[in-house]
């Protein structure tokens, strides 16, 4: 009785949003119990199925559109039903979804000899969380020319809320560049490629970095004084330049002011 | 990674703007672009609170846009209302946020519930209306208004399926919840529609019984067409298309005994270019004029929002 | 300050004012655009039901490998995704056999 009928108060409790929940997203499960003429219900209970599924594919499709083109619709569907299996969202909040996948990919026996799918995720999921990243006045050139030269060495500078470094072995820039079509040759997969993700104002900007520029603004990142961060990377990759790095850092508009 | 927005949003800078009795538009982050440029003569917009959660970045610029232009009304869909379990603090202080810092004409809900063990379902998941599923929806809608120190607005759901447990009408459920919990109602019609025809009662039996003098708000979308079991039609409440002949006649008919009311239409998947959307608004406009009264134009919408 | 510190600061100082100009010589970023470039359309919520009753939702996940292509076309230029157990076939259509874990 759900129409215009009237009702009274009475009713008792059926095995509840539990069991209508169990099927959801396993369709071993039958139709629930509770549901008026079960029997014949299958596609009525069906549309539920395919909201909650369908939807949260959609979710993922939306979130990693590189991985997307490169896997293919069909072989993406599939990795995402066993994805939402075992990690359904916990957050009422859709831009939560997903953030495990890079994670996922990683462990997924299946696709162990496609270590580069991870982390193409990981850089999409960057793409997306600098995308809802708070608002923050980069640092700017004008904020630093009047530092005194020996107060430079034990600066820190804040990373912008946007900032994210993905340090790969994979060419993962090109294979981000997926999203906006796929590319009339493949790339080189024994390439390494590492990236910055930013967002000076509204839109996201991913800049393909050197191996020793990423370490150097990874470091300082993570907090790292830059002279401290100057010195470790200048020991690791002797070819490093310094002026080029902190340049993009101020073009990209990786950093915030430093507190007075 | 959960992000609390309330601790990023600088102060609100908006003053509350009530809701027209006019045609609003649900927003699209993809026409904002058409909407500033040709500063689209649209009554009202309507959100997702859910994707206006984040931080900062381009949803929010966005949205301050909008709302520095046009009345908003801020549209729950992750609240789980109906949900076993309490409702969650942590989305209730967001959705807090999002209200303290746009300050909506009005703030909706759904009967339905979307979270039960902590997963989130992502979809309006329907309940059996009983005493006890009564008793609850009321606690939980009193919560939400406490929380946000203000009157919420409640929508009647599309279903596909009913449950043999139900001892309640819709209708009557419906009005039981906004007398006990002081909630106003959000009359989406075509969900009346849906519902009607996937359960085999009369749409216009329904409007008839329903506690009219309630809704502030109606709601309009189009719905897709399938079949159950059986091969008897199951419509699908899908916002895919443009709203059906048989839902802007039911419609005329509410409005014909509400008078105006502000009147969003809803258009969430194979969504159109901007003009599209624009056409279905001046459509429910033109329909909410021929019923506005020839004086006081406009009245009547302002003072069901004055809370 | 020690000699290694002391050639930091130096190497600072003098980056410093080069990446400066370097920053400076390039335009700034547009001002605020509300408009859709990068608009990202991933985790939206809504309202709206799905595809109906015959989709995804309603068939059992496959977990047998044998339907299970996961390179699209057979082209040289395809990136070539490698499932595990196979052998590692540019762009192979074929189906896979080993069946995959729940």
């Amino acid at each position: 009785m759900t129409g215009v009928a009237s009702g009274t108060e009475s009713g008792t409790a059926g095995a509840g949003n539990g069991g209508f929940a169990a099927g959801l997203l396993d369709p071993d499960v039958e139709v629930p119990a509770e549901i008026s003429g079960r029997r014949a219900a299958t596609r009525r209970y069906g549309v539920y199925r395919n909201n909650v599924v369908v939807g949260l594919i959609d979710a993922l499709k939306a979130a990693y559109p590189s991985l997307l083109v490169i896997m293919g619709e069909m072989n993406f569907a599939r990795v995402g039903r066993h994805f939402i299996a075992a990690h359904p969202p916990r957050s009422p909040m859709m831009q939560d979804f997903g953030a495990g996948f890079a994670e996922f990919l990683a462990g997924f026996a299946p696709l162990r000899g496609s270590p580069f799918l991870a982390d193409v995720a990981r850089l999409e999921r960057a793409w997306l969380e600098a995308y809802h990243a708070a608002d923050a006045a980069p640092l700017t050139g004008a904020d630093l020319a009047g530092l005194a030269p020996e107060a430079m060495a034990g600066l820190v500078l804040p990373a912008h809320p946007a900032l994210a470094v993905i340090c790969s072995d994979h060419p993962i820039g090109d294979l981000f560049a997926y999203r906006f079509g796929r590319p009339e040759r493949g790339p080189d997969l024994a390439a390494s490629q590492s990236a910055l993700v930013t967002r000076p104002e509204l839109e996201v900007r991913v800049t393909m970095v050197t191996r020793p520029q990423a370490r150097f603004l990874g470091s300082l990142a993570a907090g790292q004084p830059l002279g401290e961060a100057t010195e470790a990377t200048l020991a690791a990759e002797p070819e490093f330049d310094l002026a080029t790095a902190l340049a993009l850092a101020l073009q990209s508009g990786a950093f915030v002011r430093p507190l007075a | 990674m959960q992000t609390i927005l309330s601790a990023n949003l600088p102060p609100s800078r908006f003053v509350p703007r009530p809701i027209p009795a006019r045609s609003g538009v649900g927003l699209k982050a993809q026409h904002v672009g058409d909407i500033l440029e040709t500063a689209a003569d649209i009554g009202f917009f309507e959100v997702h609170a859910e994707n206006y959660m984040g931080a900062g970045g381009l949803p929010h610029a966005q949205l301050r846009a909008i709302r520095e232009r046009y009345p908003l009304s801020v549209h729950g869909v992750g609240m789980s209302i109906g949900g076993e379990g309490r409702i969650d603090p942590q989305h209730l202080a967001r959705f807090k946020a999002v209200v303290d810092h746009y300050q909506p004409g009005l703030v909706s809900e759904h009967l339905a519930w979307s979270t039960h063990d902590d997963v989130f379902y992502n979809d309006l998941l329907p309940l059996p209306y009983t005493g006890a599923t009564l008793a609850r929806i009321v606690d939980h809608v009193g919560q939400v208004q406490e929380a946000i120190g203000r009157q919420i607005l409640i929508e009647n759901p599309s279903t596909y399926v009913t449950f043999a447990e139900s001892t309640w009408s819709e209708v009557d459920f419906m009005t039981e919840i906004a007398r006990r919990s002081g909630c106003g109602l959000l009359l989406d019609v075509n969900n009346v529609f849906v519902s009607a025809a996937n359960h085999g009662y009369g749409a216009r039996d329904y409007v008839a019984a329903y506690p009219l003098d309630r809704v502030q708000e109606i709601h309009l979308g189009g719905h897709a067409k399938d079949a159950d079991d059986a091969g008897r039609p199951l419509l699908i409440d899908a916002h895919d298309r443009e709203v059906a002949d048989d839902v802007w006649a039911l419609y005329r008919l509410v409005l014909a005994r509400t008078g105006p009311l502000p009147t969003l239409i809803e258009w969430d998947n194979d969504v159109p270019a901007w003009p599209m959307l624009a056409a279905e608004a001046e459509r429910a406009d033109r329909l909410i004029g021929r019923n506005r009264p020839p004086v006081h134009v406009g009245l009547a919408g302002v003072a069901l929002v004055a809370q | 300050m020690s000699k290694k510190t002391a050639a930091t600061a130096a190497i600072l100082a003098g980056a410093m004012t080069a990446a400066i100009s370097m920053a400076a010589s390039t335009a700034p970023a547009n001002a605020a655009k509300l408009k859709c470039y990068g608009v990202a359309l991933a985790g939206q919520n809504d309202c709206a039901a799905g595809p109906g009753t015959t989709c995804a939702g309603t068939s059992k996940v496959d977990y047998q490998g044998n339907s299970w292509k996961y390179v699209e076309a057979n082209s040289c230029d395809e990136v070539v995704i490698k499932v595990d157990g196979q052998p590692d076939r540019m762009g192979s259509p074929e189906p896979i056999e080993r069946d995959l874990p729940s």
